[in-house]
């Protein structure tokens, strides 16, 4: 079943001395998905991805990228898969044309009209010293780098930090046609907005523990809102928190916000009752929301 | 502020000083224990102008050998080498590491952050010089050796001044360009040169006094550890630092800070030209990041093509003529000099050109030479590239950990085959132009063990940096060992009973068969080739087994 899997990890476990920085990490990101690999800062997403790429070796546990033994065969998935380290640091003295001609040349060979392509999409100056350059521009030297192979498996560490927002719609864009080809993207992120844009899935860790694996449509069929409701005096938040439907009450004063997925006729005529109500917005949640709704408990 | 900065930076350096000065103090130490065991007639003996040269004092006892010819110039060079890679970290490491412009977003001035830098170059200098004045006093005690009349204290105050005039020379480079390695290379040029100009120009009449232009003689020149402190020359050298560091003041405050620094290469200056752009773009532009080698090869030019300029010229060139203008009553003294107490410096005999140039340019200065050049691409090849986090995007392209390890090896090789190149010509040169008629075969064997000997360091290095990651530790590891090894060599021949260990030491291999004379012995090479490979082998097998680092 391994072979249909882009990446497949079985008990995965990483331990620094005695701190368990990764623990028990049951995976499978399918060939063609978009996979978004989210978490707070610290939470072990690196090091999964250090793991998987044979940087660093399991404490137990074992990985796979398209079939093969992250450790006996780590040479061979090299070939297959496109690499952006979280923290990205490169040689400070090539210009990025040397860097790309660098890797190029390490792996045998590259498309240059892709590349350029590529640069001229993310409107990236190769001619420059990578070390002159502002990190957003150091960072799509990057992602050139990742893509220029077009590899099988795109890795990426927390790739889109430092880029503007009209670079990373098109890095977005990148990524889709990417896996619209049958190519696998592997993202982690802290950016939930940018995840829920593009990815297929999401899954979550915390304190190195993978809490929740859920598909994006899935999630968003919750059917949570955001409610957020304005009155022309002090609101007790009691009163709300009592009722079907109601999550995560936050009250400012005359403001109210809270998660709800019951019936809106019902919390209005609460409200209502009670209170004058000057205005009511709502919208669909985002997935921090519903994260913080469904999971804040189970990895804290 | 102020005291943080410095308390930040004296808890960064304090343990490399303190190591620093102890290797030191162990050395003198068996040196000691080495001068007690053997028979000092040798060196009362000696003509009276060749115990001047050799800080040897005319009723040369255990005492004063030990402190006039080991203390006074290792425990001084270490000492300086200290400060100077303190200086020249103080202001351009902070830029490298980018770490400037935060210090800088606290409400205190430039020449602020300089003064704490300052003052922990002073103060950490002042901590090894203690070290080293205890070791000095409580050393003959252990041993039981008499040292009535020996002014260690005034040595060790000589050595503390000198130790902060290049920690400060070093300071005002680095301040007034923002480039380490130019402050560290500069400053180390000009305390090598001058330490050996100390010893050399005595030796011409007519350049005797030529001394007087090199600060290594505002220490020495005045045989503190006889003398006690000479208030006059020390005078001379705080005003040095005085200068140096308004120097430095002005240089800090007057340039635009750096950000992350991208050195300039040659190559880049002439891709940079328009006149030669299209030639170098086709030679070396994309032939430097062809393969992993020589992207590694090409890297360090700035040190590489200094040393091969200094041996070639300074070291090859011109000793050749230079041994022509010695004065001939002091060659032929030299009858009487024993060679074990030449062997300290690599040994030879100033009657003969060849033991002129073994004396000069390869007992000592070659093996450091290439050591320079392949410690630093050893150390730098595998821990450097994890410090600057580019490791895991190298392994992130199909190519096994074991090829990485072996081909930052051959750029060494072809690092260390370049000075040998430089230095060979040198010498061959040398000797023509004095009409010594020195054996280029002879020369080019010297050379090709002198080589193997600085890769055999410069591997070490490498397993050293393949099995921790850090940098430093594959640097401090080597040259720690390389100069114990270097002084067991030197030392335990005067010793009967421990001279067999000598053969323990890899620079037995390089000259105790006298190649300059006897021509390769090829037992030697391949003793120091095996070792080389040995070391090799085995970073390549810790580098294979063990987690990436993921920071410096």
């Amino acid at each position: 079943m391994t072979d249909q899997m882009a990446i497949h990890t079985e008990g995965l476990t990483k331990h620094y001395g005695d701190f368990p920085a990764l623990v028990g990490l049951d995976l499978d990101v399918p060939v063609g998905e978009i996979f978004g690999f989210l978490g707070p800062n610290g939470a072990g997403k690196t090091t999964m991805i250090r793991t998987i790429l044979d940087e660093i070796r399991p404490t137990s546990g074992r990985a796979s990228i398209m079939g093969l033994d992250t450790h006996e065969s780590s040479v061979e998935i090299r070939k297959h898969i496109g690499y952006v380290p979280g923290d990205l640091a490169m040689y400070p003295n090539l210009t990025g044309k040397d860097t790309l001609t660098y890797f190029a040349n390490l792996r045998g060979g590259v498309d240059w009209d892709y590349v350029d392509a590529l640069a001229g999409r993310l409107d990236a100056d190769l001619s420059k010293k990578v070390g002159d350059l502002s990190s957003g521009n150091r960072q799509k030297v990057g992602l050139i780098q990742a893509f220029m192979n077009k590899p099988d498996v795109l890795i990426m560490d927390e790739p889109s930090s430092g880029l503007d927002p009209l670079v990373q719609r098109e890095f977005q864009t990148m990524m889709r046609e990417f896996a619209s080809d049958g190519q696998t993207v592997f993202l982690s992120s802290h950016t939930l907005s940018e995840v829920q844009r593009i990815a297929d899935r999401v899954g979550i860790i915390r304190h190195g523990h993978l809490i929740a694996v859920e598909g994006v449509a899935d999630l968003r069929s919750k059917a949570i809102r955001t409610v957020n409701l304005f009155f022309d005096e002090p609101v007790d938040g009691a009163v709300l928190e009592g009722l079907a439907g109601v999550r995560e009450v936050n009250v400012e004063d005359h403001h109210v916000t809270l998660s709800f997925d019951g019936q809106m006729e019902t919390l209005l005529k609460v409200v209502t009752e009670r209170y004058n109500l000057l205005d009511i917005t709502t919208h669909e949640a985002n997935l921090e929301e519903i994260f913080l709704t469904y999971y804040d408990e189970v990895g804290a | 502020m102020l005291a943080t900065v410095a308390t930040k930076t004296f808890l960064d350096r304090w343990k490399g000083v303190t190591i620093g000065a102890l290797a030191v103090a162990l050395m003198f130490f068996l040196g000691m224990a080495v001068y007690r065991d053997i028979d000092l007639a040798i060196y009362t003996d000696l003509p009276e102008a060749l115990k001047a040269l050799m800080n040897i004092p005319v009723d040369a006892d255990v005492g004063a050998l030990a402190y006039g010819v080991i203390y006074s110039s290792y425990g001084a060079l270490t000492l300086a080498s200290l400060a100077l890679s303190m200086g020249s970290a103080s202001i351009a490491g902070e830029e490298r590491k980018g770490t400037m412009g935060l210090l800088l977003g606290n409400p205190k001035s430039r020449t602020h952050i300089l003064i704490s830098k300052a003052a922990n170059i002073v103060l950490l200098s002042a901590l090894g010089a203690v070290i080293l004045w205890i070791a000095g006093v409580a050393v003959p005690g252990m041993l039981s050796v008499d040292v009535t009349g020996i002014e260690v204290g005034a040595l060790v105050s000589h050595m503390f001044v000198i130790a902060v005039f290049y920690g400060f020379m070093a300071m005002a480079i680095s301040a007034w360009t923002g480039k380490n390695s130019l402050a560290s290379g500069a400053t180390v040029g000009v305390m090598v040169i001058s330490f050996f100009a100390v010893g050399l120009l005595p030796l011409i009449e007519s350049l005797a006094n030529g001394v007087r232009a090199f600060p290594w003689h505002y220490y020495s020149g005045s045989n503190p550890q006889i003398n006690g402190i000479d208030w006059g020359d020390l005078t001379v050298l705080f005003v040095g630092i005085a200068l140096l560091a308004f120097v430095a003041v002005v240089g800090v405050n007057r340039r635009d800070l750096r950000g992350q620094v991208t050195g300039v290469s040659v190559v880049d200056r002439l891709r940079a030209n328009p006149m030669t752009r299209k030639i170098v773009e086709r030679l070396v532009g994309s032939a430097r990041v062809s393969r992993i080698w020589v992207k590694t090869a090409s890297e360090n030019q700035g040190i590489l093509i200094f040393v091969a300029y200094v041996m070639f010229l300074m070291m090859g060139l011109l000793i050749g003529p230079m041994y022509t203008f010695i004065d001939e009553t002091l060659i032929s003294l030299t009858d009487a000099f024993p060679k074990e107490l030449l062997a300290m410096f690599g040994g030879g005999d100033m009657s003969t050109p060849e033991g002129f140039y073994q004396l000069e340019t390869f007992g000592l200065m070659t093996p450091i030479a290439f050591m320079v050049v392949t410690v630093t691409t050893g150390a730098r090849a595998l821990a450097g590239e994890e410090a600057n986090r580019t490791m895991g995007l190298l392994l992130a392209n199909p190519i096994r950990r074991s090829t990485v390890v072996l081909e930052k090896t051959l750029a060494m090789i072809v690092q260390a085959l370049i000075v040998a190149i430089a230095l060979f010509a040198g010498v061959v040169g040398g000797s023509m132009l004095g009409g010594l008629g020195m054996s280029p075969s002879r020369i080019a064997a010297t050379t090709l063990l002198g080589t193997l000997l600085g890769l055999v360091f410069g591997a070490l290095a490498l397993a050293l940096s393949a099995a921790t990651g850090r940098t430093r530790v594959a640097i401090y590891g080597s040259i720690g060992s390389a100069f114990g090894l270097y002084v067991a060599n030197g030392f335990l021949p005067f010793s009967e009973s421990f001279a067999g260990l000598a053969k323990w030491s890899p620079f037995y291999y390089y000259l105790s068969s006298d190649p300059l004379l006897n021509g390769m012995n090829w037992g030697h090479g391949a003793v120091l080739l095996g070792l080389f490979i040995v070391l090799v082998a085995a970073a390549v097998a810790l580098f294979d087994r063990r987690d990436l680092r993921q920071t410096g």
